[in-house]
């Protein structure tokens, strides 16, 4: 039993390290933009199919790096021409739009790819178990706890040593006093919210070696990373991470003792947080209104 | 006459009236220009085109069509040609369904209605075409109610009932397997019902259940599951999960060698599911409902398959292409059995109906059984494989293909009591 518990706290750490890298892109881009992005699952979706498309002519590790940028642009685009208009409004605005464009990425989708899903196949030195033992570690599950950690550390160092990191932080807190201070309000935006999109393409292409890619893959994984986001606390991407790692763990041990529970379970620990701390684990008061 | 009319100076403008007047006519009573030339008989299918089943809706979709275009060619049903009306009955939301059904039946005014991929869909799609007395075929929901305790007299099914599906593999597994086995579940009707067929076989068999994880359908993580599954030790781990669930499992049961470790089975296996995996998570013995690559010489099998592969862009019929396809077929024979659509008279040529070899494209007698308006359709039993065998799209060496009255629970079992209407 004790086994278990270490094996499935272990596993539940590998997921909700995953759930983190969603969570944190969504955070970043509803902290400086006020918008929930219910597309961010959408883009998810062509980050993968992109690299699927990719991988022939790149090999799967070109396909890992260049798919996100490509979605990152795409994501730049969307800003520019649609979701810009929206900020300022009532944010369900821009949560009816990108609703929406949740269901045309989905539906283009399979009209490009079709509506069967298709195989990823990782490459032969990431796709075994580490031990017989530990047989739920494999090297691509390393591989993407590590990608995780790498890309969220230089995220943490761009948002905490840069100019442009500075910036998006302090446009979190206030952003009528960055954009008096000078700053290109509109600019930074666009490239915050590409740096979001960068982070859901990463987390498509992670998504695609682990479960294959399918038109609606997306929908799967956006809920997690809003509870991680709310449970985190609104507004702090530390949180955010902390909210991932947490739902990712508690799910994985209710599977040892209730499986059926085992979704439900990021959902009772949402309502919990909502009812005794409302602004989440790290969230900054009043965040959240 | 005409000189009188002339005479007359028959204004333009009286012209124009007159032809608007005809004109008005012609719409205000279509059925009676239409009577003229036949008005097509209406098909209506209520199935998902989008979301986690939009791969299977579709190819019943393509069979279905396939089907309508053949007969077309031929003539049509009792001499009237047939259209066609599909529906995005979305893959999981009742109301939708039922809504479209009920779109189809009051507005388009469909003489015979088609769905649905989704077990519950179905059934809802069931009460509404109950209600409006219109012939229904289920060609891919499977859960036993449909033609078990809540069958219809208006209700026919061309796919397995789960039953049947659990009958088909059990005792094989039991004997080259093992008798332990742990089973994932998905967590709704179709099953539930999958499960509980499958715990009856093995416990009349002698068997035992290690455990049973139910999963939410959508579930796209099986660590946890699996962590616990070997946990127990078992013989067989069999995988009742479907579509991209069933994907998503098999490919982490791979990933984490399990299937070198413990047999790995299932009841229903699809091909749509399959080409979807990557080649090490193609394992395991499985059932097909349906399977293209047969005994050379099955009567209209390569026509079929030709046919299909023109629609598919190349790919090869499945077995919910297939269901489409007989659906369809199925409806044309009993009607000009019948020699008329009404549903009552339709309902009584098709109970009992045998296919014929080129509608059935398979060895065993297939036919819908009175009793409870279930087909009787051969189970494909085999194991998947990693490569295509000699062909990339042939993914599953049939070991045996069982008739389907040899695996069906009798219809006192099922819990129909039909009830014909008079």
């Amino acid at each position: 039993m004790l086994q278990l518990i270490v094996f499935n706290i272990t596993n539940g750490l590998i997921i909700g390290a995953f759930y983190a890298l969603m969570a944190i892109g969504l955070s970043l881009i509803l902290n400086l933009s006020g918008v929930i992005n219910f597309a961010h699952g959408g883009f998810l979706v062509i980050g993968g199919y992109l690299a699927y498309t990719l991988t022939p002519s790149l090999g799967f590790w070109g396909a890992l790096i260049v798919a996100p940028f490509l979605t990152a642009l795409i994501g730049f685009v969307v800003e520019r021409l649609l979701i810009r208009r929206l900020y300022g409004r009532d944010p369900l605005y821009s949560l009816l739009l990108t609703f929406g464009l949740a269901f045309i990425i989905e539906d283009g989708t399979r009209q490009i790819w079709g509506a069967q899903g298709l195989p990823v196949s990782v490459p032969a030195a990431l796709s075994s178990p580490l031990s017989y033992e530990l047989f739920f570690i494999t090297g691509y599950r390393m591989f993407m706890v590590a990608t995780v950690a790498i890309v969220v550390g230089l995220l943490f160092v761009l948002l905490r040593y840069t100019r442009i990191g500075v910036r998006i932080r302090a446009g979190t807190l206030d952003l009528d006093t960055v954009a008096a201070l000078g700053v290109n309000v509109r600019a930074l935006r666009s490239l915050n919210f590409a740096v979001g999109i960068f982070l859901a393409g990463l987390a498509g292409v992670l998504a695609g070696g682990q479960l294959g890619l399918e038109p609606t893959m997306g929908d799967g994984l956006l809920m997690p990373s809003f509870i991680a986001i709310i449970v985190g606390g609104v507004g702090s991407l530390t949180g955010t991470l902390l909210g991932g790692l947490l739902i990712g763990v508690a799910s994985g041990l209710t599977a040892v003792i209730f499986p059926s529970a085992s979704e439900a379970v990021i959902y009772v620990m949402m309502a919990v947080v909502l009812l005794v701390r409302p602004r989440g684990l790290l969230g900054e008061e009043g965040m959240m209104t | 006459m005409f000189k009188d009319l002339i005479g007359r100076s028959v204004q333009r403008r009286t012209i124009l009236k007159a032809g608007l007047a005809i004109g008005a006519v012609q719409v205000a009573s279509p059925f009676v220009v239409k009577a003229l030339a036949e008005e097509p008989i209406r098909i209506g299918l209520d199935n998902p085109l989008t979301g986690t089943y939009a791969a299977p809706g579709k190819n019943e979709q393509i069979g279905c069509q396939l089907a309508v275009d053949q007969l077309n060619a031929k003539g049509g049903i009792l001499g009237r040609k047939i259209e066609l009306l599909s529906e995005d009955s979305t893959s999981g939301d009742a109301g939708t369904a039922v809504q479209k059904a009920r779109k189809l039946i009051e507005r388009d005014n469909v003489d015979f209605l088609v769905g649905n991929v989704n077990s519950a869909l179905a059934q809802a799609m069931a009460q509404v075409s109950n209600e409006k007395g219109v012939l229904h075929i289920v060609p891919g929901g499977h859960t036993d109610g449909i033609t078990g305790i809540d069958c219809k007299w208006n209700v026919f099914r061309v796919c397995n009932t789960t039953r049947m599906e659990a009958n088909a593999v059990s005792d094989l597994l039991f004997k080259n397997y093992g008798k332990k086995w742990y089973f994932i579940t998905p967590d709704y009707a179709f099953g539930h019902t999958l499960f509980q067929g499958c715990e009856a076989d093995l416990k009349k068999l002698g068997g035992t259940v290690a455990g049973n994880a139910l999963t939410p359908l959508g579930t796209t993580d099986f660590s946890a599951y699996l962590i616990q599954a070997r946990a127990t030790n078992p013989d067989v781990l069999v995988v009742l999960v479907q579509g991209n669930d069933m994907v998503n499992c098999l490919k982490q049961i791979a990933q984490f060698g399990i299937e070198k470790q413990i047999h790995v089975a299932g009841t229903q296996q699809e091909l749509e599911a399959v080409e979807a995996m990557p080649p090490e998570a193609r394992v395991g013995l499985w059932m097909f409902e349906w399977y293209w690559k047969q005994a050379a010489g099955t009567p209209g099998l390569d026509q079929f398959i030709a046919e299909v592969r023109k629609r598919t862009g190349g790919k090869v019929p499945t077995a919910r292409t297939w269901f489409g396809y007989v659906t369809i077929h199925a409806y044309a024979l009993a009607c000009e059995k019948a020699k008329s659509i009404e549903a009552k008279t339709v309902a009584r040529a098709l109970a009992d109906m045998e296919l014929p070899p080129a509608i059935k494209l398979q060895p065993n007698k297939v036919y819908f059984r009175g009793g409870d308006h279930q087909l009787m359709l051969s189970a494909f039993i085999g194991e998947l494989l990693h490569n295509g065998d000699g062909d990339p799209e042939n993914l599953f060496k049939v070991n045996n293909i069982v008739a389907g009255d040899s695996i069906a629970p009798s219809v006192a079992d099922t819990g129909c009591k039909m009830n014909m209407p008079a």
